[in-house]
């Protein structure tokens, strides 16, 4: 049927093809590997700042706290807020706790409200947490993440522990994903604080 | 010239025959290995099994093996020639519709098909009677041009034929292209949860979430699912003793927040559809749960905690209960649990899946759990790298039992346990696409198969005497795999002859194959 030339060209014809397609497939197939890896970059953080006039609007929650009453963000109208999402479970929320702690506290006198929304937990590990690690201000119990969807696409809340920065307007000023330091969140609260 | 030569190689139909027979053959890995997308952990557990094997064949993809590049590269390839292949036809099928019918030959006799008959109209009105038999039939009619002589008529009929083969690459094309946008736009996730627990649909609720190229977390469906209850049937008897008969995992859900709450039962094969997201039960297990006190009395745990099954058919399965908030030291536990337990030869073991007489084995460990550096830890696995354990381990504990571990390091209880399962959420915006272009493909498969491309010429001359004429008729189907034509042929014949040639019956001769075929006139086909 072919002679040994034509036959050598098919082949070489198919393996041109066949890597040219490859090529194409490889591209088109990498995943987005943005949040599949989350889970295993260790200790890795990303914060974002987000500049006046671009902050997008904290959606209105509410829940019970571990200790069982009310809280309702509508009621820290005029005040910043940090909301900390975190878990008993969670190594990383376990690092920042001191941090979160520290801080709650330096900025109590500016008008800061610190609130954890402590997620696929049982509040009797989360009150063991808070306790041993010095944390006083309320946690949500939320352990099927209602408040991360409520932010929904205002701010995707990405993985655990994640930490929104609030201003006075009720408007998304910063997000840290991953453990907060004390270097970043400190500056974005000192930020919030002098607007 | 090699360039051209290429071309036409990849973008023949036998290229596209073996791409489609590899893109087959390409797809019975995906079905016999474990994949990463639908079940991961079948693939940790093939890992475990395989260590040597494993590696290799997860370089070559095939534990994912509908994401990777070889097999994007097949459907690449068919894509192109398919696209190769379809293009061009279209341009000469919109050509050959806007070309009329060849003019009639002289001698339709010679046809392979061909029949004649005397009318007792002249050649130009019978030509016109022709011409309004065959276009009520729905033939394209070519008549002579002022340049013509004769009376004549050509008719055309089948275009659908081309057009329908069309449609069947087309659709081909569709069905690629809708794969092609699932794969973009559409992701996968993985949830595993526990009887009384929910989750609502973000990416930090989810356990694995795998984003299409371009979709991203602010792309997921705004639900949330409570699972109420997990319940398992095995059978109990014969040599399949063990195996599970029936799961079902009843759910209550929202399709969005502040929606009315729903209920399904949710089963093997039986998904759950909302925001058009396809929900599925891959896995179940169970989850013990724990009370953990420290040293000073105080409760540091309390927790369902989801073990994972080691085996499938007697659900011994293992996991970690971690106490960081326990003080002075931190606790931990790594433990066995057997939903009936046996033990012959005093290695804890399980004798049936379902929870006849379950227990947990239980080694205990003091020291740091080494969360509090805040690096990352799987919560099914215990770093004991600065613990030390417990005396007295392995401590075997049943429903309601409690272990005081020594020195007064605090105690566990084995409280009792709940069931968990392993859901998969599905978005593939490609699949109403991908059914729509299979159905079209089919109907474009069948106009092809069923409708025939074919030549009526009608050519009238004076008769010898009188005012009549003598008609003859010829036909030509260029395609007549299925064969019928002749019938057809025969029948329009007796129609074009008419019911009125008293006493003179149309001498049909039916050549067919008779006179010699005229060259180049065969189609190629698909």
């Amino acid at each position: 049927m072919f002679n040994v030339r034509r036959r050598t060209a098919v082949t070489v014809t198919a393996v041109v093809a066949a890597c040219v397609a490859a090529g194409l497939a490889v591209t088109l197939t990498a995943g987005n590997g943005q949040a599949g890896d989350r889970d295993y970059i260790g200790g890795g953080t990303s914060a974002w700042l987000y500049a006046a006039g671009h902050r997008p609007v904290a959606p209105d929650f509410s829940g019970t706290t571990l200790t069982g009453s009310h809280l309702s963000f509508s009621s820290y109208k005029g005040k910043a807020v940090v909301l900390n999402f975190w878990g008993s479970w969670c190594g990383p929320c376990r690092g920042e706790a001191p941090t979160l702690a520290v801080l709650s506290q330096k900025y109590a006198k500016d008008g800061v409200s610190f609130i954890g929304d402590d997620v696929q937990d049982t509040p009797t590990n989360a009150l063991a947490f808070a306790r041993s690690t010095g944390i006083k201000y309320p946690s949500l119990n939320d352990p099927g993440y209602q408040v991360a969807q409520d932010f929904g696409q205002a701010v995707v809340i990405n993985e655990t522990p994640t930490t929104v920065v609030i201003d006075p307007a009720g408007r998304v000023a910063g997000v840290i994903y991953g453990t907060a330091s004390y270097g970043v969140l400190n500056t974005m609260l000192r930020d919030v604080v002098k607007t | 010239m090699t360039a051209r030569w290429a071309w036409r190689q990849i973008t023949s139909m036998r290229t596209a025959l073996i791409l489609l027979f590899l893109l087959a053959l390409a797809s019975v890995p995906g079905s016999i290995l474990p994949q990463e997308g639908a079940d991961p952990a079948s693939v940790q557990q093939y890992f475990a099994q395989h260590p040597a094997l494993a590696p290799w064949l997860n370089r070559l993809g095939l534990f994912n093996v509908f994401a990777s590049p070889w097999f994007a590269a097949i459907y690449l390839l068919l894509f192109v020639s398919l696209v190769g292949c379809v293009v061009p036809r279209t341009f000469r099928l919109a050509g050959s519709t806007r070309t009329p019918p060849p003019k009639a030959p002289r001698f339709l006799s010679r046809l392979p098909h061909s029949a004649s008959f005397t009318s007792s109209l002249p050649p130009a009105e019978a030509a016109d009677a022709a011409a309004a038999v065959l276009g009520g039939h729905g033939f394209r009619l070519r008549r002579p041009g002022a340049s013509d002589s004769g009376s004549w008529v050509s008719a055309e009929k089948g275009y659908l034929r081309e057009a329908g083969n069309l449609l069947f690459h087309l659709a081909l094309l569709g069905v690629l292209i809708s794969i092609g946008l699932g794969g973009i736009f559409g992701y996968k996730a993985d949830k595993l949860l526990v009887e009384g627990q929910g989750f609502a649909d973000t990416v930090s609720a989810l356990d694995e979430f795998h984003p299409g190229r371009l979709a991203t977390g602010s792309d997921l469906a705004p639900f949330d699912i409570t699972l109420k209850k997990f319940s398992a049937s095995y059978l109990t008897s014969g040599q399949d003793r063990g195996q599970p008969s029936k799961f079902n995992a009843s759910l209550s859900y929202t399709a969005s927040p502040g929606a009315a709450r729903q209920s399904y039962d949710l089963q093997v094969n039986h998904p759950l559809s909302v925001d058009g997201v396809k929900v599925y039960l891959i896995g179940h297990g169970y989850a013990p749960v724990f009370r953990v006190t420290d040293a000073r009395g105080k409760t540091v745990y309390d927790q369902a905690t989801p073990f994972i099954p080691a085996s499938t058919s007697s659900m011994l399965s293992d996991g970690v209960v971690k106490a960081p908030s326990a003080a002075p030291v931190q606790l931990g536990f790594m433990g066995v649990f057997v939903p009936t337990a046996e033990a012959p030869g005093g290695t804890l073991s399980s004798a049936f899946p379902a929870p006849r007489n379950p227990a947990v084995s239980l080694i205990g460990y003091t020291g740091n759990l080494g969360l509090d550096s805040g690096q990352p830890q799987s919560v099914y696995q215990l770093d004991t790298t600065a613990m030390s354990k417990v005396p007295g381990s392995p401590h075997l504990l049943f429903p309601g039992q409690t272990w005081k571990l020594p020195h007064g390091q605090g105690s566990v209880t084995f409280t009792g346990y709940k069931q968990w399962v392993s859901l998969s959420m599905n978005y593939d915006p490609g699949q109403v696409p991908a059914l729509v272009c299979g159905m079209l493909a089919l109907a474009g498969l069948l106009l092809s198969f069923l409708i025939r491309r074919r030549r009526m010429f009608v050519r009238a001359v004076a008769a010898d005497s009188g005012p009549g004429s003598i008609v003859t008729v010829g036909g030509l189907a260029r395609t007549d795999a299925s064969g019928g034509f002749a019938e057809e042929f025969a029948e329009l014949a007796a129609e074009l002859a008419g019911p009125d040639p008293p006493g003179d019956p149309p001498e049909a001769s039916l050549a067919a194959g008779a006179g010699p075929r005229p060259g180049g006139q065969t189609e190629t086909g698909a």
